[in-house]
This record gives structure tokens, C-alpha cells and sequence, in this order.
């Protein structure tokens, strides 16, 4: 100890002597005094590993299904529903596989159940199937119209929304949902044939909205449409640069 | 669901705007995330100031060299106090010490944090004060005597040899620990700069902001610190230093405000999808906190007040203390503007959907551990360390005489 002192400078030895004692002390503490399971991740891990063990398995999974109920399976991979599993519909269904006759998995059929995906929510995508549960053929069950196996619409979509689905999804649900859409676009018969070449026209003027919204709207589908004052309205902008005409929200 | 929770949720559901998620209705980095980097902030932005004498020579600082160095390390005793009492169950603070997480950023904290305190702070104060701890060994007696002896590590040696390794030792130090004080803060601004899902943090500027801030405040917060205490302990102020330092801290807020203004540029410019709920969330939620807290009074003002000093050089050299009261009111605005820039940062960030279309509220309790009263009691902690440290390491010959010694060697030749 005497000679590291002479050897290096007073403070520094101290200090050599401080940080070594406190490695020592550490190493001591980590490698003798903490008991090995204490640093051991595994035993950490072991209690909620027996905690989730100890869980009764209620979910078959889909390949349970497929045993049994091939042709469903063979409809539902081509159609929309295909990335649901069987299970997300019909509830757990481990029970049923062990003895099918006795335990029957659940068949949702309220009108409740489908709008939890489909009711119509703007954060959800664009162009998503949403519908209005209130306004959406009322008291009607959604599998009469619709095979949840193999979910399309019950009408083949025509005109504009053969092509413009998602815009016609978005109007379904929105207030301009009377509305045609020849009310404000002229598809020219060219269009079908070459829809780049041949666009159909859109409203260029405020004067367009102003005359359903304008405050002396004198058109007869503009008895119930939110009127304003289209000299003060708005200013310099025209209507779509803050209203979304196929679904068209006011801010309070 | 816990009924409690249920209750204050459906308080918060009201102020909700537009649409967002379930998990997005509350704030879960509440006002313990905003006193934490305010503190570590302070910490980094003072040793920039001890190390503006130690390294790059300004002489005419010399008198703030050891309370900064204080400043810093009682600020820095605190700092994890926020997190861990973040976290709610401070009691458990020694797991983190057994069981060392080195995959994770946010454990990163704990291996910064230990590398600053031991590896710097506490050595650059231990060498600074080493030779004065063996004086006042000297001169107590009984148990003052022996905490003394204890604090020098039993060193006697005031030798030419010992001392010029103290000086050999302090230059080392302090530059390693300007790249370690820019590393504990920028480590701050990158745990938030690297959140690529939150437009508001997600950007490469974040680090150098709160770097930049957090030598503003922590220049601000020791230039406070010696106005107050330098005539409560019946010192004069020196106002060369005070000038010089505040010197310092102006160019600090303009790079600052600088920085700032080309983060806001860019985003403006740029107008990606997020602006327009961001711009939503700064003229409502935020925006006294930004706008008139942070902007106008944080370093607008502040930058005006220092410089009507600076166009009126000779008015204002007449009058030391008209000097003294701009710079006392600029120092404390700021302090104000660097924690409201830290809230904005933090609870902004938190405000607003990932859907862009709505944004929540942020409530804050009064009482238990996320609440305001534990949050200015974390604030309030530092300075009475900084008391018992002042008690201990007294900086007042320094903070007196060399300050005039130093002054006059600067007016000589530097």
C-alpha cells in the first residue's frame, strides 16, 4: 500500500484505491451475496409462465374446424372474410371439438354483432363496407342479405359504384347519401369505355354548392341542407377545400 | 375495469375532440416526465458553464466555476427520482441495479446517468475540492473533522506534486465531460427524437434542441442562483461575470430559438399528413404553453431585455442595477420558458391521436406520486441539496475574491 502511494500521486492512488474497493464490493454483492434466482430472467419468467399454464384452453383454432367443416372453409378462403379465424364469429370453440354433439359453438345472429366491424366510424379505412345500423334495412338480420362465409353485397354494384366503390361506400353513410352522383358529375358515355381519357366533369364554382347550401337556395333538394351566407362563408376558398363532398362533416 | 379509473376517464371523455383511440384518452408520461428533463437539462447546461473556465478559459466566469459544479450535482442526485417514482414503486429501485438491461434505450438511462455521476461530476468536485476539504479538516474538530478526512479519502497531501496532478486531472475531466454532459442530455431528446410513430418527437433535430436548452437553462439557472445567494451571504455581485455569463446564455437562447424556428420551418414546408391535427393541437391545448409561455416569454422577451442592453451599452453600464433587474427578470423568464418547452414536448406529444384526427386532454393530479405536489417537491429537492452542499463545499472565497482576481487577469490580457 506504501509504495502505490509513493509510486502515483497522492490523489490519484486514493482514488485507485476507492474504485478498485468498489469493484471488489460490487462483484462481492452481485456474484456472492444475490442469490443466483434473483438474477435469473428464466425464474423471473417461471411464475406467469405457470400462471398462463394453468389457464383452461378454450380455443380449438381454425384447423380443428377444417376437419369437420371443409366446405365452409373452401367458400371462406376466396372471399373477404378470409383472414378471420372461425372462432372470431363463433366464440371458443375447444369444447364443441372434444364432444360435438353436446357442446354447440354460438351463431351469432343479432343485428349488433357485425356492426362492431362494419358501423360506419370515421377513423376506419377508406373504402372499408360501413354501414348506418339505424338506416341500414332496419330490424333485418344482416345473413339475410349477407352469406358471413362468403360476404358480397346482395347486388351486383352497377354504375358509378362498379368502379368507384369506396367513394360510394363513403356517400352511403354520409348526408348526401339521396344524392345521385350524376346530381353533381356528367359522365360522359366515353367514360366507361376509357375512364383516363374521357373524364367525367366536377363542380368548379362555390356557386355549385350555393345552389342547395346558398342562404336563398331555392332547389328542391335543398329543403333540409344546412344553409349559409356564401358572401361571408368561407371567403376566398372554394367548398371542397374544407368540406369532403362525398361525406361532408360541419364543424360545430 | 378498476372503478377508479373508469371514474376519471369519463371526466376526461368530455374534453375530448374528434376521434381517437381507447388507449390514447389518457396520458400516461404525466408531470414526472416533464420534471426529468428539466432536471437532467440543468445538470447538463451547468457543467457547459464550469467547463466554459476549466477549458475554454473565461476567466471572467471563474467566480460560478464551483457553484455550477454544485448545481449540477445536486440537480443530478434528483434526476432519477422522476423516473423512478414514474415507474410507482420507487421502493424497488435496487431491481434495476441486479438485474442490468443493456438491449433496451430507456435502460441506457441508468448506465449514462452512472458514467456522469461517478466518472465525472463527482471526480471533477472531489479534485476541485480536495485540498479545501483538507484544510477544513484541519481546522474542525470531532465529527466535522472526521467527515471531512472521510470526503478527501484520508488524503494530507497538499504537495506540489499532489496539487499539479489535480490540475493535470481536472483538464481531463472536464473534457471528457463535455462530450458526457452533451451525451446525458442528447441521450434525453434521442429517447424522444426516436419515436418514429409520434410526429411530434420523430425528428433528428430533438437532440440538439434539448441540447441547446439545456445549456439556456442551465446557464439561466446558475446565473439565478449567484444573484440570489451572493447578497443573501453578504457578497457584491460581480457583475463582469454576470455579464460575460449572460453573454453566454444569449447566444445560447439564440441558437435555441434558431433551432426551433428551423424545426417549425421544416415541418410547416414539409406539411406532411400530421399538420394539420399538430397545428390544431398548438392553437388550442397548447397554446398558451407554447405560444405564450415558451416563445413569447421564454425567449422572446428575454431576448429583447438583453438585447436593449446591448444597443444601450452606455446607459445601461451606467446603471449596474438596472442591469442586475433585466437580468434577473430575463433569467427567471426563461427558467420558466425551458420547463414549458419540456412540457410541451412531453404532453404534447401525448395530445393528439395516431388517427390525426382528434385530441385528448391532459388532467393532472394534486396529490399521490404523479401529482403536482410531488412534482414541485422534486423541483424543490435540488435546492435544498444544493443548501447542504454549499454547507459543505463552501464556494463563497471563490464566488468573492478570485471572481476579482479573475477580472482583473481578463482585463489584463485575455
Amino acid at each position: 500500500m506504501g509504495k502505490l502511494f509513493e509510486k502515483f500521486p497522492d490523489p490519484l492512488a486514493r482514488l485507485i484505491v476507492v474504485v478498485v474497493a468498489m469493484i471488489a464490493l460490487g462483484a462481492f454483492a452481485y456474484f456472492v451475496l444475490i442469490p443466483k434466482p434473483v438474477k435469473d430472467i428464466d425464474f423471473q419468467w417461471a411464475d406467469a409462465v405457470k400462471r398462463e399454464k394453468a389457464r383452461p384452453v378454450r380455443y380449438a383454432g381454425f384447423q380443428a374446424c377444417e376437419e369437420c367443416h371443409g366446405e365452409i372453409q373452401i367458400k371462406k378462403v376466396t372471399g373477404y372474410h378470409k383472414d378471420l379465424s372461425c372462432e372470431t364469429c363463433h366464440g371458443p370453440a375447444k369444447a364443441h371439438t372434444e364432444d360435438p354433439d353436446k357442446v354447440k359453438p354460438t351463431i351469432p345472429t343479432a343485428r349488433t354483432f357485425c356492426p362492431q366491424c362494419h358501423a360506419y366510424n370515421p377513423s376506419r379505412p377508406r373504402g372499408f363496407p360501413q354501414i348506418n345500423p339505424v338506416a341500414h334495412n332496419p330490424l333485418k338480420p344482416c345473413t339475410s342479405c349477407h352469406n358471413p362465409h362468403d360476404p358480397k353485397p346482395p347486388t351486383t354494384p352497377k354504375e358509378c359504384s362498379a368502379c368507384h366503390g369506396e367513394i360510394a361506400r363513403m356517400k352511403a353513410v354520409s348526408h348526401h347519401v339521396q344524392l345521385e352522383c350524376t346530381v353533381c358529375h356528367q359522365a360522359p358515355q366515353q367514360h366507361k369505355i376509357s375512364p383516363r381519357s374521357v373524364k367525367p366533369t366536377k363542380p368548379q364554382t362555390r356557386e355549385f354548392c350555393g345552389k342547395c347550401h346558398g342562404k336563398d337556395a331555392t332547389d328542391k333538394l335543398a329543403k333540409n341542407a344546412p344553409k349559409i351566407d356564401m358572401g361571408v362563408h368561407g371567403e376566398k376558398y372554394v367548398c371542397w377545400q374544407c368540406h369532403y363532398p362525398h361525406s361532408p362533416e360541419v364543424e360545430q | 375495469m378498476n372503478p377508479e379509473l373508469i371514474r376519471s376517464l369519463q371526466e376526461l371523455l368530455p374534453q375530448i375532440q374528434g376521434y381517437i383511440y381507447p388507449n390514447e384518452i389518457e396520458i400516461h408520461w404525466g408531470l414526472l416526465i416533464v420534471v426529468y428533463p428539466y432536471i437532467t437539462g440543468v445538470v447538463a447546461g451547468a457543467f457547459i458553464l464550469a467547463s466554459l473556465v476549466k477549458v475554454f478559459n473565461v476567466k471572467e466566469v471563474q467566480p460560478l466555476y464551483r457553484l455550477s459544479l454544485l448545481t449540477a450535482l445536486a440537480y443530478l442526485l434528483v434526476a432519477p427520482m422522476a423516473l423512478v417514482s414514474h415507474l410507482g414503486h420507487p421502493e424497488r429501485f435496487y431491481e434495476i441495479l441486479l438485474t442490468p438491461q443493456t438491449s433496451s434505450a430507456m435502460a441506457m438511462f441508468g448506465f449514462v446517468y452512472a458514467w456522469y455521476l461517478m466518472a465525472v461530476l463527482l471526480l471533477e468536485i472531489w479534485f476541485v475540492h480536495r485540498t479545501d476539504m483538507i484544510d477544513m479538516a484541519e481546522r474542525s474538530k470531532g465529527a466535522t473533522r472526521l467527515l471531512y478526512r472521510a470526503l478527501s479519502l484520508f488524503s494530507r497531501d497538499k504537495g506540489e506534486r499532489a496539487v499539479a496532478f489535480d490540475h493535470k486531472a481536472l483538464k481531463v475531466i472536464t473534457i471528457v465531460g463535455i462530450p458526457s454532459a452533451f451525451l446525458l442530455h442528447g441521450y434525453v431528446g434521442f429517447i424522444f427524437g426516436s419515436i418514429k410513430a409520434n410526429p411530434w418527437w420523430s425528428s433528428v433535430l430533438i437532440p440538439i434542441v434539448f441540447l441547446f436548452s439545456a445549456i439556456v437553462s442551465g446557464i439561466a439557472l446558475v446565473v439565478l442562483l449567484y444573484m440570489i445567494i451572493t447578497p443573501l451571504t453578504g457578497g457584491k455581485i460581480n457583475m463582469k461575470c454576470v455579464d460575460k455569463s449572460v453573454d453566454f446564455l444569449f447566444y445560447a437562447v439564440i441558437v435555441d430559438f434558431s433551432l426551433e424556428m428551423v424545426d417549425f420551418i421544416h415541418r410547416v414546408y414539409q406539411s406532411e399528413e400530421e399538420i394539420k391535427i399538430l397545428s390544431e393541437m398548438v392553437m388550442s391545448k397548447l397554446f398558451s404553453s407554447l405560444i405564450i409561455i415558451q416563445v413569447l416569454l421564454g425567449m422572446l422577451i428575454p431576448l429583447l431585455l438583453i438585447s436593449l442592453t446591448k444597443i444601450f451599452k452606455k446607459r445601461f453600464s451606467l446603471n449596474e442595477d438596472m442591469r442586475k433587474m433585466v437580468y434577473f427578470i430575463s433569467v427567471i423568464l426563461i427558467q420558466f420558458g425551458i420547463f414549458a418547452t419540456r412540457w410541451n414536448v412531453v404532453i404534447g406529444g401525448q395530445l393528439f391521436s395516431k388517427s390525426f384526427r382528434g385530441l385528448t386532454t391532459y388532467k393532472m393530479g394534486f396529490g399521490g406520486i404523479e401529482g403536482l405536489l410531488y412534482a414541485i417537491f422534486l423541483l424543490a429537492l435540488p435546492i435544498a441539496i444544493l443548501f447542504v452542499l454549499l454547507k459543505l463545499l463552501p464556494p463563497w472565497k471563490e464566488l468573492r475574491e478570485e471572481g476579482e482576481v479573475g477580472t482583473e487577469a481578463a482585463g489584463a490580457g485575455v
